[in-house]
Formats: C-alpha cells, structure tokens, sequence
C-alpha cells in the first residue's frame, strides 16, 4: 500500500492518477483535506470526461505525476 | 413539574392583571424545551452583519436558537443562512467562526456543499452510490426567511413568519436609531474589529428582560458610576443630554419590542459629548448638526437600550452594540455582542470607541460584569424547591402607560411610559413576557399576527 497523499499540498498544476487509472490536473484546492477541484486529463474507464472540471475525492487520488 | 400551554402561561405562569411572573418560566426544563419549538424555531432572529461577509465565498458561523447556522455571501454574491450540519450524518459543516471558502465539506464522510448549499461532492458517488443520489435534494437546510435590513442580517426557521419589516412594524423607527449613521444618513454602519462572546450560567430571558429598559438597576452601575469610565471623564455615559430629556419607555404590544428612548425638547442644541476627545467630539458635535438637518423633529429623539423579541439587544448609543441571547439550555446563556461603529468615521474616532466599548461592555467590560453578576445569582437562587414557589413582581407603573403619547409636537410610535418623574417602570419587561406567553400558547403565526386580525376585522 502507498503512503496517503496529503491533498492539501496539491497545489493548482500538479498532476495526479486516480484510482480508475484516469489522470487529472489540479486547477484548485479548497484546502479542506478532503477534495480538490481537477480538470480531467485521460480517463480510460470514461473518455466524455476528458477536458471537464470535477471535484476529486482524496481517497481517489493515489499519485502524483508532475510538480507544477 | 409539568407544564403544558393548556395550564395557561397567560394566566397562571405569566399573571399581566396581577403583574408577577412564575420563576418556573426560567427555570423549568420542559418549559425550555418548549421554547426551542415555539418560540426560537418561529420567530426572526439577528444572525450577523453583512460588513461580516464582504466578498463571495466569506462566511461567519452564527446560532439560531440553541442550532449552529452558516452566514455565508455565495460565488454570485447572495447572502444565505444555512443550518451547519451534513444532511448525511449531522456532522458540521464548517468549524470554524469565520473565513473564506469555495465549499463546506463535512469531516464525517466527506460530503461537500458550494456557497450556494448545493451538495457538490459526494465520496464513491459512481461506485457506491451508483449515480442515483438526487443530489439536489440534499443540499443543506436554508433559513425559510432572510431579510437584510441596513447591513443587519435576520432569518426566521418559518416559512408562515411575517416579513421581517412586517414583524418589526413601526418598531423599525427605534431599530434605526442603532443602524443609521450619526449624521443621519440612512444605515452605513459596519462592525468594529471581531465580535465577543461568553457564557452566563443564566436563563436567556434575565438579560434579555434587562435591556428591555430595566433602569431600576441603575443601582447596580453606581460603583462604575464612581470610576468614571464615560467618554467625557464622569459616569458610565455623556448625561447631559439624558437630563434635558423627557425619558420614555416604548412598548409594541402586538409585537413585543420595547425600547427606552430620550426626547429632546423643542428647538433646544444637543449638548456637548465625548469630551475626553476633541476629535471626536468635535466629529459627534458634527454628525449632531447634520442628524437634526436631516431627520427634522424626529432627530429630537435618541435611543437607550432595547430589544427586539425576543433575543436581540439594541444599545444604540453610548456604547452603540447589538448583543444575541442565545440559550443553551435552561440554565446557560451564551452571548454575542456585536460593535456598531459608522463605517466613514475617522480611524480616531473608531479607535476611541473602540476603548471606549470594551470598557462598558463585554465579559470584561465594568458595566455588563455588573449585570452579569445579578443575573447569575438571580437565576442560581430561582432554582431551589422553596424558592420557586414564589413569583417575582413585575407591578411597576401597572396601568400607568398610555396610547398616543405626544411631548411638543412630537408622537411617539407604540405604547408609552413617560417615567421623567417616575423615574422607573417595568413596562417594557411586562411586554416582554407579555408577548413570550403569546407565543408559547399560540399553535401558529395566525394566531401571532394579532394586527392582521385587528386589520381584517375594521
């Protein structure tokens, strides 16, 4: 198991794998431990939400890719 | 003991022909709990100012009743109230007193709502959920009523409430007394520095009956009297212009808010103020002048403490401050004390007051620890088996109030009680009582609404 990422460091820019396999850029971050705001990069699982902005689960994240 | 309405809080427990009340009304538990349902869930009920959420996404964590509710200014601007709590397991939402966010999101498991209330997050929303969450049906629990009134902010839990303004009635002349500019000018207060607030081992109605207009405890005041903590150097306040003034005492009875207030006479300069300063009292010799160039005759009127019903304390002057009642409980009250300052008045100016204030009122201000001090014991010795079998007395100046009261051409709005000569009456705290039995009796607002029946019967 990896270690837990602290999603309140994840600072708009940063890239991050979901647990679907789908990648995401941040694009900002309520700062409340628990969500942050992504816009959808791949998502092999679902290609219609390529280019939308959601709201991303913490416990979804489970890397980052890319530092801003 | 138990009490229902059916035994009569109009009659047996809040007794106006004979003027006393039971001491079971402060200190019965289920009379408390009773409250909570019929009187803080139906009435309307100070939650904040706005100069408190200037830009979107500020909020300030407030309390309706015992229950924790967000004031928040959303992404497009618009002021909500909602009740803090998740509509998933109850968990607040937001625990902090006050800040800036994009959106609350409940610690519990995670769901989060937008400025606006709308859940906007709900964890495994595809996977556990299976997308069939409505969520527009979740989002979080909004106030049935708000009303923004001069920067204030009010909210009722009921939707069958009267509009606020329609609630406060003719009342509003006295509310503007405390949120008007000192030079007259309609609202453009804002609050000074952060708010204060501390707990009482009281039940809500002692100091809220208190600034009704008690003035029988002045006594209570005389060791601050003493010190002289007023803006001039003497006393707790500027008097001179209290003893050019015919004092009055204002009740609504419909309604149920009563205020003090001073009537000036005719044609007679308001006397010097907040002398320990000449900039600010050359900027109150100012705002005097311009108050009475714009508001006429009824500029010969200024306010003293009051409340509108039946938690929110007015005191519009020296100091200028509205304070929130809140219960916690039968035997606890916790207080918030809100500080009113014109917005466009020198940075001097706030800064004395600011001094000023905090030496008047507050948990550590001379004069409310004075007060805080009676209510305390007060409530504490109501409690015993043999005290609460006795009433209090609330028979002063009984019967002595009059409809229609006009000093030199004056009229005042509501029922009064002229105690120049008198010098004290409990009026004001009959009405009080007066209007909370009302409540506690009445099964809806058409019963409350007692001036659309009057209306509706000429």
């Amino acid at each position: 198991m990896t270690d837990p990422i602290n999603v309140r460091l994840l600072e708009p820019g940063i890239r991050v794998v979901l647990e679907d396999g789908a990648t995401a850029e941040i694009v900002s971050n309520p700062l409340d431990g628990v969500w942050v705001f992504g816009r959808y990069l791949t998502s092999p699982d679902e290609p219609g939400r390529v280019g939308s902005e959601e709201m991303i689960f913490a416990q979804d994240i489970v890397e980052i890719t890319e530092q801003s | 003991m138990t009490t229902t309405h059916e035994q009569g809080y109009r009659t047996d427990l809040v007794n106006m022909k004979a003027g006393q009340i039971s001491r079971e009304i402060f200190v019965n538990e289920e009379i408390y709990q009773q409250e909570l349902e019929r009187l803080f869930a139906r009435v309307w009920l100070f939650v904040g100012h706005e100069s408190q959420i200037p830009r979107p996404g500020d909020y300030f964590v407030s309390s309706m009743g015992e229950e924790s509710v967000i004031l928040c200014r959303d992404r497009v601007g618009k002021v909500h109230v909602f009740l803090n709590s998740c509509r998933h397991r109850g968990m607040k939402v937001c625990r902090y007193d006050d800040g800036n966010t994009p959106v609350f999101t409940c610690p519990y498991h995670g769901w989060s709502y937008g400025t606006d209330g709308k859940l906007v997050g709900v964890p495994y929303f595809r996977e556990a959920y299976h997308q069939k969450l409505d969520k527009a049906q979740w989002g979080l629990v909004e106030v049935s009523q708000l009303c923004l009134y001069k920067g204030t902010v009010w909210a009722s839990w009921d939707p069958s409430a009267p509009p606020f303004l329609e609630y406060l009635g003719d009342f509003v002349h006295y509310l503007d007394l405390t949120l008007d500019g000192w030079d007259g000018s309609d609202g453009g207060t804002e609050i000074l520095g952060g708010i204060q607030k501390w707990r009482i081992p009281c039940n809500w109605k002692f100091p809220a009956e208190n600034f009704c207009g008690d003035s029988y405890h002045n006594i209570s005041h005389r060791s601050v009297d003493l010190v002289g903590i007023g803006p001039s150097g003497s006393g707790r306040r500027d008097m001179q212009e209290r003893l050019m003034a015919r004092r009055l005492q204002v009740s609504f009875y419909e309604r149920g808010h009563q205020t003090g207030v001073y009537l000036f006479p005719k044609d007679r300069p308001t006397p010097p103020s907040y002398q320990h300063s000449p900039v600010v009292s050359e900027y109150f010799a100012h705002c005097e002048e311009e108050r009475r160039r714009k508001r006429g005759e009824w500029a010969r009127l200024i306010g003293s403490p009051g409340e509108i019903f039946p938690n929110t304390a007015l005191h519009p002057r020296q100091p200028r401050t509205i304070a929130v009642w809140h219960p916690r409980g039968t035997h606890q009250t916790e207080v918030w004390r809100w500080y009113l300052v014109d917005s466009g008045a020198p940075p001097e100016v706030k800064d004395f007051l600011r001094d000023y204030y905090i030496r008047y009122s507050g948990p550590a201000g001379m004069t409310e620890q004075d007060d805080m001090e009676n209510w305390n014991y007060a409530h504490a010795a109501s409690r015993g088996t043999i005290a609460r079998r006795y009433p209090y007395s609330y028979e002063q100046g009984l019967g002595f109030e009059v409809d229609n009261y006009e000093w030199q051409g004056l009229r005042i709005p509501g029922t009064v009680m002229d105690i120049t000569e008198a010098k004290s009456s409990e009026h004001n705290l009959r009405n009080l009582y007066r209007r909370w039995a009302e409540f506690m009796e009445a099964e809806s607002w058409d019963e409350l609404a007692i001036w659309r029946i009057a209306r509706a019967a000429e």
